[in-house]
């Protein structure tokens, strides 16, 4: 499985299109049982419609509501739809144009076309692609030393989802790709999804926690050390699944592999112990084989009859639109901190398995549900809960939709680099942005303003240009247009910056503003786009 | 022009004035020393667990302890690593605990523990102890932020780093070194980094924007922020007003003096190392003389540079350990010396950790493994009786053979050297009370003056 396939190095040329595809194995014997928790598929059989399933959802979050007392807020307005929609399908706001439209437009599903349409544009795509490597590789951001892995998978992720690609045959190809020990510091930009290997160190006790973390959210790392203070978990369970990693190859030219140090296949020694154990699956089967290990862990992983993988995935695609999922933090299912409304959990998961894990299918019943259509606004104090739902939580961006949204608002455009769309150029604004609103949070819920975001979008270079008359495109588009009234003009930056038009008070407000100026209509204008930069409605989702 | 009033009533919520007005400081807000004497904390931070075995308790004549030598320090009968001597002429000021035990061997784990006190527990948002330390000792004078960490490493478990259910004026302000000339060319050259500078940027209006324009931009956003915070009460609404309110008030101070490292000595800079590590620990030096409550510095490798977990040593452990040790030690000792001269020992605590030790058994790759299990941490300054040892472990060093110390107690032990008291309890984000320290930690008075 794992010779060596050359060195990766540095291509001048784009990345190559073509990928092989691996061994897609036999699907396991669907045995499995659910080891405490319920298997995943559908009980009676019944496959909804995603409207059907939208329906569902308001059906079951109605009932919720009513037996904790809790009021839900309005229904969204469209300027406040159309706004949050595109920041979680298209990662980034609106245009203009595309506001104007669709504020004009009469068509009664104009939201469900919507987010049709956002389906089929590249910067779904995009976004998903990001999503996805925060979600799988996550330390690859954070640590400097792995950036050069970010690229390659990124381009694998992209022609995936791009592709449509089910969910299940996703995660089956990144755990089973072939996997080769090579620096992290050389730049992968072979299109392969061996980053998350990678982003493990190779290690089987690393890749064991990722995985399961990742795709099934169950936390395991703690069992590394000790049996888990509060879950089931024990120490050897943590090993016997870091066993189907033995195969792997050394993290690094010299050290010495678990092949090579004379372990038997699909055998890991627990550290500082005398203990050897075998490859078993957490729910306590055993592989029929010692050879495709993770092959086998594959297929257990992505079986419809795992308790957790269709939930696990279906949990992370509700805390996108939502701030936080069923359960929460998004991956730490464990008896001690069940998920608040389960059966919407259970329906979405059946749902997910039924349609064969297609993840737009999940994103259209729920961006179609009423519950993801409520306003942002609180007129009760029962919608503080955010576990509740009823009420659109007010959520930090990642960076990538930070910059791209004041990149649509101010009307700059940053070309990609030709050689390689995926490597994010440092030193280009969008490069020193990304590092400046990097988040280190851990729920967008609790995301933070830093001191150093603050100063920067106050005084720095690029809301200098972006408010200046002379370079800012939106701002010239405006002052300079001849036809517009006062009012007119600043509708427009209202709808490039927040995607709606002034309330009647703003209206007065900001229209005074602009006649009283000192310096003038244009200067006056280029201080209330500065106002809509730095508001908070601007740099948060809602 | 336009006044607030006028604004106010405009937005047809004439109660908005008053709470509008107050959303930032007047902008003629001056920088004051403070009469009141303010403890100060400096955490030394060494992302990743440093070696006890290589810093504060070797073990010379144990297979266990490699190659690393013990030499005697400036206090009669205590040893430490060789690779410390500077650090060895203070001991008289230093107390050294080499029995933290914790069962913590996951790198997030561990730093969420230690830097908390806290292990996790259901839905509590744990300050870390620079938020925690900062809320509790600041100077309301004070126009920096409470609590600033230089070159942090984020990628373990940022929340340790954060407020917690403190909120986010509590959230430490970061600062990441810059040097000249970062090519690798210029690794082996000891003047490469002469250009180490801390500058807060973006500190200026921008050229284009006269104070005039300026303030009336602050006015018009503070009303905005009122609207939309009034309808939607979250969270991230309100740390982007902390934000804000915070940038601008150190827009308009004379405070930000403090980041100018050019302002000191040459001499003194290069004692403490021309490099981030060394410079940091001048910069911490510098932002407690203006009043901010709890600096951290963070050292990750042998050019003194942070942001990453250098002391995770699994391979090459005695090399990589010495090299680190030779930026630590002259920073560290030039830290002690410069803060006795100004007066500032006696008020300034002065933290040495990191999330746990290593094992004390060498690994194939002559590396040291995660061990939690009998580590050293050192604490000196304010309120610490100096030339001591406090607790020991076994001659193999993998037992505590004295006096383990938890970390609630080592955390009690920080509160009491800074003059406060464990048991105060704050509110935290489930309405619970939270104190300084766990409940049931102990303050070990013997390391107390």
């Amino acid at each position: 499985m794992n010779r060596r396939r050359g060195i990766f190095h540095r291509r001048p040329a784009t990345v190559p299109g073509l990928v092989l595809v691996l061994v897609l194995f036999v699907r396991a014997s669907g045995a499995d049982s659910a080891g405490g928790a319920e298997p995943t598929g559908s009980p009676d059989g019944v496959v909804l419609s995603w409207k059907e399933t939208a329906a569902q959802i308001d059906g079951l979050f109605a009932a919720a509501w009513q037996r904790h007392g809790v009021v839900p807020a309005e229904p969204a307005s469209d300027e406040e739809f159309i706004r949050r929609v595109y920041l979680d399908l298209a990662g980034r706001i609106p245009s203009v144009s595309e506001v104007r439209a669709f504020l004009a437009s009469d068509d009664p599903d104009r939201r469900e076309r919507v987010v049709a349409t956002l389906l089929e544009n590249p910067a779904w795509v995009r976004h998903m692609t990001i999503v996805w490597r925060n979600a799988l590789i996550p330390q690859a951001v954070m640590q400097a030393d792995l950036r050069p892995l970010v690229p390659g998978f990124e381009a694998w992720l992209w022609e995936r989802l791009a592709a449509k690609t089910p969910y299940d045959r996703l995660v089956r190809e990144i755990l089973t790709t072939d996997v080769q020990a090579v620096s992290p510091f050389v730049v992968r930009d072979a299109v392969r999804p061996d980053a998350f290997f990678a982003a493990g160190r190779l290690k089987p006790e690393n890749l064991a926690a990722a995985t399961t973390r990742a795709f099934l959210g169950v936390r395991l790392d703690c069992a590394q050390c000790h049996d888990h203070p509060f879950d089931r978990w024990k120490q050897d369970q943590f090993w016997k699944l870091a066993a189907f990693y033995s195969e792997l190859p050394a993290s690094s030219p010299g050290a010495v592999s678990m092949q090579e140090a004379g372990g038997s296949p699909g055998t890991i020694r627990i550290p500082d112990t005398d203990q050897v154990v075998s490859a078993v699956f957490l729910t306590g089967e055993v592989p029929r084989d010692t050879r495709f290990l993770r092959e086998q862990l594959a297929d257990w992983i992505t079986s419809p009859n795992n308790p957790w993988f269709a939930r696990m995935a279906v949990n992370r695609l509700w805390a996108q639109f939502f701030g936080r999922g069923f359960v929460d933090p998004i991956d730490d299912f464990s008896d001690a901190n069940p998920a608040v409304h389960p059966e919407v959990l259970d329906l979405l998961a059946e749902q997910f398995v039924a349609h064969d894990f297609d993840l737009t299918f999940v994103i259209r019943s729920i961006t179609a549900s009423q519950v993801y259509q409520r306003s942002g606004v609180q007129t009760h104090a029962s919608q503080s809960d955010t576990s509740m739902f009823a009420r659109a939580a007010v959520r930090g961006l990642t960076p990538e939709q930070f910059f791209d949204s004041l990149a649509e608002a101010v009307g700059f455009y940053q070309p990609y680099r030709q050689d390689n769309p995926f490597v994010i150029d440092m030193t280009s604004a969008r490069g020193r942005f990304l590092e400046l609103f990097r988040s280190d949070g851990e729920s967008v819920l609790e995301h933070e303003t830093t001191i150093l975001q603050a100063l920067a979008m106050m005084n720095g270079d690029f809301t200098g240009e972006a408010t200046s008359l002379k370079d800012s495109r939106t701002l010239r588009a405006v002052t300079e247009f001849p036809l517009m009234s006062d009012s007119e003009r600043l509708e427009t930056l209202f709808l490039a910056a927040l995607a709606r038009r002034p309330s009647p008070s703003e209206r007065d407000r900001f229209l005074r503003f602009l006649d009283t100026h000192p310096d003038g209509q244009a200067a006056a204008l280029s201080d209330i786009f500065w106002v809509l930069l730095n508001s908070s409605e601007f740099l948060l989702n809602h | 022009m336009i006044t607030r009033r006028q604004m106010a009533a405009w937005s047809g919520l004439s109660l908005l004035g008053a709470s509008a007005s107050g959303w930032f400081p007047h902008l003629a807000c001056a920088a004051q020393q403070s009469n009141k004497a303010y403890r100060h904390c400096i955490l030394l931070w060494m992302s990743g667990g440093p070696s006890q075995l290589e810093t504060f308790d070797p073990k010379p004549r144990h297979e266990n302890g490699g190659p690393t030598q013990a030499i005697p320090t400036a206090v009669a009968g205590i040893h430490i690593s060789e690779h410390l001597p500077q650090i060895a002429q203070w001991m008289t000021h230093l107390a050294v605990i080499r029995s933290m035990q914790t069962k913590e061997g996951d790198h997030a784990r561990a730093t969420g523990f230690v830097r908390t006190g806290y292990l996790p527990q259901g839905p509590i948002r744990y300050p870390s102890i620079g938020s925690l330390l900062a809320q509790q000792l600041h100077d309301p004078q004070c126009d920096l932020p409470a609590y600033v960490s230089v070159n942090p490493f984020l990628g373990i478990s940022p929340a340790a780093f954060g407020p917690g259910f403190l909120g986010p004026a509590w959230s430490p302000l970061i600062v990441s070194a810059q040097t000249a000339q970062a090519g690798p060319a210029a690794s082996e050259d000891d003047d490469s980094a002469d250009g180490v500078a801390f500058e807060v940027r973006n500190l200026q209006r921008h050229r284009d924007v006269s104070r005039w324009q300026a303030e009336q931009r602050l006015e018009l956003l503070a009303a905005m922020e009122h609207e939309f915070a009034m309808q939607r009460p979250d969270t991230p609404v309100a740390g982007h007003r902390q934000a804000y309110e915070r940038a601008v008030r150190m827009m308009t101070s004379e405070a930000v003096r403090a980041f100018r490292l050019d302002d000191e000595p040459d001499a003194l800079r290069d004692a403490y190392g021309r490099n981030p590590f060394g410079q940091g620990c001048l910069l911490a030096r510098r932002l407690i003389e203006h009043g901010v409550s709890f600096v951290e510095v963070n050292l990750s490798d042998d050019r003194g540079n942070g942001g990453a977990a250098g002391w995770d040593t699994h391979t090459n452990n005695f090399r990589t350990v010495g090299g680190l040790c030779s930026v630590l030690d002259p920073a560290w000792a030039s830290l002690l010396q410069d803060l006795n001269d100004r007066g500032l020992l006696a008020d300034t605590l002065v933290i040495w950790m990191g999330e746990f030790g290593r094992t004390p058994r060498i690994n194939d790759n002559v590396g040291r493994d995660h061990w939690p299990g009998g580590w050293s941490v050192v604490l000196g300054g304010a309120g610490i009786r100096g030339g001591q040892v406090y607790g020991a472990t076994s001659d193999d060093g993998t037992t505590i053979t004295e006096d383990p110390v938890a970390v609630p107690d080592l955390i009690a032990t920080i509160c009491r050297a800074l003059q406060l008291e464990p048991t105060d309890a704050n509110i935290s984000n489930v309405g619970r009370p939270v104190p300084l320290a766990d409940h049931g930690a102990r303050a070990i008075d013997r390391l107390l003056t």
